[in-house]
């Protein structure tokens, strides 16, 4: 197969994507009061309803129609006051009552949109692009998003006995039924995506916008937030659609983009042998990076929609619609403007900052206590320092950012407190004057420690002297690891370059 | 001493109440009544004789106690089985549930333990409900407590026979195109089908869910007003979103006189030619009744009626299809043994669980519900229940009750009835009335003079005017009486004091 980038060149490649989200944060399932949670024994968490018994009657949970509605405003999306729940029947096991309670025509949330940034490597896999591109390359797309309906999750089966967990070579198969009317909203984009670089930029903006909102976990991993991905591909200049394929198990953002990409190359190299496209879903194998056929869709199944008759039309208040509007906090997006104006800080940076709550958060409480200028410094100590440990406070952050601002405090030094401090209440500040971590900028005692250096190192002295400049940096961590990290590494260069012009 | 079938529900449980007798002695007087009069009227599929004791101890041991007793202390209901009871079968009369424990009680069954009554048993009914003789139970027949060759009417067949045959006073039903009015009507009991809401429907077995809706047979207005007010008095059920509150003032309001009310009749449903010469004439006698009393008699129409049967005959199966989709075999109900796959388990399972009627109306459903389908006539059903629902609204507005027959005959004899069609055309006169989800009410009038078995009218009211409409019931119950001509309040007569003396 050709690279995508190369195929690319060729072919367009429309894809849409069906975003499937359980909102795990809330306390009870969607049409009874069953706690949910899918970590407790099997079918613990069930009840008449959602085991589908005879004579049981769903009550739809008011928190979940708040959060699909929250999950519209948030993306563009015009709020249905009138809709309905339909009744979408198949014969499975999965789905206790043999229909799964979805939404019709029209659902919560219609017509919505997110526009992406698409930068650097990834934008170049859009060769034509008819947006208008910045000076690196980069460009804006607005992604349609056609739709966001409710609907129950279904129950969770184990095939047991067969070979890859597949139901037609089980001996046996096993329901938990914990997982059975899970609110669920689905999000289906238009087929406006046209690379797999926007198709997961697209499911990463969708999941942080997701998590400000705090309507679910939005695990990839663990299934809490699934994406399908419908694929076709097109000579460059042509308006037609071709034959798709649906991706399944793309339980990453990686998942998502390689499968995709896979997809893309497979399909062209077909039609490019004279081939067809043939429409079916299709499964990735993350272990040996292809899709495989899963199953394949001649005729569509009929579903038998029609709306559920033991639930209501909704009639959605405006006063409804408002309280949701005000529970949306800010998003991602504004927060990485707001963080950038605020508090100086780069693009990417602030970007990385906002992408998660928690994190955006913690930034803003450690920032509150520090100078404007020292404000960076605790952005750079969160994205490259924090990752590595687990219960930092942020006042303990602002302390040590101040001190690596004020040259009181190497980088690698500032690593060695936050592991000190990690888990509990101390200063930083503390902890260094105890341990007499101070950085070091005594000008005498760093020359004697250059010259340790330069006698142990008379390979790098000698290339130095024959014109090879850059050897400085290699000397200067030689510095650092000898005065174990306590030296002002620009003094240390300042001494060294000193010393060997000095001598040669 | 008394025959348990001389008393009605309020002299049950008054008379416990004051200690005249015990619930225990009235558990035990059913049984022996019910004992003696089974082998002909096979009301019941399942009598329920150790939770019936039980529960009676728990009322004896209240009133031992001096505790508060409910509005039904000590009173022996029956429940039609598509309704839940924990320590019962809920069997819905089909194969496929034939061995079902209910696992949880229905809200309804519920409010009348609430009340204090004693659950005596489970009746016989059509298959999930779907029809309109009780033929269609998969277990036995039921017999006409007037005459054991005809059918008691369906499908609460098994609960208005029960409550005919002086078995108990009290027994519920549902009803999603007359399946208590018109076995009210055949057995010469009163039946009332509350508007859509008013009774949870959480437990009871769904047929249609937009148009079941579960109510009382009792042998006098009065008791079905009890009945009711057990049945509300504890407000709108959480679990039945569809479920509404009303006021438990059913027997407060029904003596109040009527006068001035308006009743309407629609000329053309009395002039329908499938309507029986005795029916007609009991109409007649009906609305004498009425009018002695002071009730102003006006024409009004219902100009799409005609459709009703066809539109009902859309949504109910549609509905059905759907709610029966979860009998598969693998959870509950009946499974077929040593299948190769599930999808041949699941065929299988249902093939053997369901009767003729269960897969008629089903595959009706999917058939309608298809795809290309749907739109000839799912949509069009719908259409037509918004214009029936508007006939309703209009008519209502010139009167505050109609008066119409419940069946176009009195009861018919087994097999009669030979094929669906000619089946599903005799429920014109109540279908209408689930379609728009309003209350209805069938009171029995007299017999035939040919057929000399039970006639009744049926009177239906506004939604939410239930108590009204009960007024109007119970008007013309009195109004019956007066004239000499009752058949309310009685056993029938080959049954009436046969075993249940109280001791």
């Amino acid at each position: 197969m050709r690279p995508l980038k190369e195929v690319l060149r060729d072919w367009e490649a429309v894809i849409g994507l069906e975003v499937h989200t359980e909102l795990t944060t809330l306390q009870t399932k969607m049409f009874c009061d069953c706690h949910l949670s899918h970590d407790d024994p099997p079918n613990t968490n069930v009840c008449p309803v959602c085991l589908g018994m005879p004579g049981a009657l769903p009550v739809p949970n008011e928190k979940a129609i708040e959060s699909i509605v929250m999950a519209g405003l948030a993306t563009g999306c015009q709020i249905q006051r009138r809709s309905l729940f339909y009744r979408k029947h198949y014969f499975y096991p999965d789905m206790s009552k043999n229909f799964q309670t979805t939404q019709g025509p029209v659902a919560f949330c219609m017509h919505g949109h997110l526009d992406l940034e698409v930068a650097g490597e990834g934008a170049a896999e859009r060769p034509d692009c008819t947006m208008e591109k910045a000076a690196d390359g980069s460009y804006v797309v607005p992604i349609r998003i056609l739709r966001i309906h409710m609907e129950e999750d279904a129950a969770k089966m184990v095939h047991v006995g067969g070979t890859e967990g597949r139901i037609t070579s089980a001996s046996e198969s096993l329901i938990d039924y914990n997982r059975c009317g899970t609110p669920l909203i689905e999000l289906v984009t238009e087929p406006d995506l046209r690379t797999p670089e926007e198709a997961r930029l697209f499911m990463e903006r969708l999941r942080q916008t997701f998590l400000a909102l705090g309507i679910s976990d939005c695990s990839l991993e663990s299934g809490s937030m699934r994406c399908d991905g419908n694929v076709s591909i097109r000579r460059r200049g042509s308006r037609d659609f071709g034959t798709k394929t649906e991706m399944k198990n793309l339980n990453s953002f990686k998942a998502l983009h390689d499968a995709l990409a896979y997809e893309i190359c497979r399909q062209a190299e077909l039609l490019e042998a004279g081939d067809v496209v043939r429409q079916e879903t299709r499964h990735w194998e993350p272990s040996k990076r292809r899709t495989v056929v899963m199953r394949v869709k001649e005729t569509a199944d009929d579903y038998r929609m029609y709306p559920d008759p033991d639930l209501a039309p909704f009639d959605l208040s405006d006063e409804f619609i408002e309280r949701c509007r005000t529970r949306i906090p800010e998003l991602p997006l504004d927060k990485r403007d707001r963080f950038v104006a605020t508090y100086g800080l780069r693009r990417t940076d602030a970007a990385q900052l906002a992408a998660d709550p928690m994190t955006a958060a913690f930034f803003e409480e450690a920032a509150r206590t520090v100078a404007t200028e020292v404000v960076p410094t605790v952005a750079n100590v969160i994205i490259n320092l924090l990752p590595a440990t687990k219960k930092v406070m942020p006042a303990q952050v602002a302390s040590l950012a101040e001190l690596l601002a004020s040259d009181a405090l190497t980088f690698a030094q500032a690593r060695e407190v936050l592991e000190l401090v990690d888990g509990t209440t101390d200063d930083p500040q503390r902890v260094i004057d105890e341990r007499g971590m101070r950085q070091s900028t005594d000008a005498d005692a760093l020359a004697a420690t250059v010259e340790e250096v330069l006698a142990a190192c008379a390979d790098q002295v000698r290339q130095y002297r024959e014109g090879n400049r850059k050897v400085v940096g290699f000397l200067v961590g030689q510095c650092m690891r000898a005065s174990k990290g306590s030296g002002n590494p620009k003094l240390f260069s300042r001494i060294l370059r000193e010393r060997l012009t000095r001598e040669g | 001493m008394p025959y348990i079938d001389e008393l009605s529900a309020a002299e049950i449980a008054a008379g416990v109440a004051r200690g005249d007798f015990s619930a225990t002695e009235v558990v035990r007087a059913s049984l022996d009544a019910i004992a003696s009069r089974e082998p002909d009227v096979q009301a019941f599929l399942q009598i329920s004789a150790d939770l019936a004791l039980q529960t009676a101890a728990v009322t004896d041991a209240r009133r031992a106690k001096g505790e508060p007793l409910g509005l039904l202390a000590g009173v022996p209901v029956a429940f039609k089985d598509n309704m839940q009871l924990v320590g019962t079968r809920t069997t819905c009369a089909s194969r496929m549930l034939e061995h079902f424990e209910s696992p949880f009680t229905a809200t309804c069954v519920q409010r009348l333990l609430d009340a204090g009554a004693t659950p005596i048993g489970k009746t016989n009914m059509d298959e999930f409900a779907f029809g309109s003789s009780t033929e269609s139970s998969a277990f036995h027949r039921t017999g006409n407590p007037w005459d054991t060759q005809r059918v008691p009417g369906g499908s609460s067949g098994g609960s208005a026979a029960a409550v005919a045959a002086g078995e108990v006073p009290i027994a519920l039903g549902s009803d999603t195109g007359g399946s208590i009015r018109q076995p009210a009507s055949f057995c010469g009991v009163v039946g009332m089908k509350p508007t859509y809401g008013v009774v949870s429907r959480y437990g009871v077995v769904a047929f249609g869910s937009s148009l079941d809706q579960v109510g009382p047979f009792g042998r006098c207005v009065c008791d079905v007003a009890l009945a009711m007010d057990a049945l509300v008095v504890g407000g709108r059920d959480p679990l039945d979103s569809m479920s509404q509150s009303v006021p438990a003032s059913f027997r407060e309001q029904l003596e109040e006189p009527v006068e001035g009310m308006r009743v309407g009749v629609i000329e053309s449903l009395m002039e329908h030619e499938a309507l029986s010469a005795e029916v007609r004439a009991a109409l007649e006698d009906a609305r004498a009744a009425l009018e002695t009393q002071g009730v102003q008699f006006v024409q009004v129409a219902l100009p799409h009626m005609e459709a009703a049967i066809a539109a009902y005959y859309v949504i109910g199966p549609a509905e059905a299809f759907s709610n029966l989709a979860r009998f598969d075999g693998v959870r509950f109900g009946y499974q077929e043994p040593d299948c190769a796959t599930l999808a041949e388990q699941t065929a299988r399972s249902r093939a053997r669980g369901f009767g003729a009627e269960a897969k008629r109306r089903q595959l009706l459903g999917a058939y309608l519900l298809a795809s290309g389908v749907y739109d000839q006539y799912y949509y069009p059903a719908q259409q037509v229940r918004t214009l029936i629902t508007a006939d309703y609204r209009a008519a209502f507005a010139r009167c505050d009750a109609l008066l119409l027959p419940a069946a176009p005959t009195a009861a018919f004899r087994f097999g009669e009835m030979s094929t669906p069609t000619q089946m599903y055309a005799a429920d014109l006169f109540t279908i209408s009335n689930n379609i728009a989800g309003n209350a209805g009410v069938s009171v029995p009038v007299g017999l035939g003079k040919t057929s000399c078995m039970p006639i009744a009218a049926q009177l239906q009211g506004p939604a939410f005017k239930d108590h009204a409409l009960l007024r109007v019931a119970r008007a013309l119950e009195r109004g019956v009486e007066d004239a000499g001509r009752t058949c309310s309040g009685t056993v029938a007569p080959g049954f009436a004091r046969m075993g249940g003396v109280l001791a």
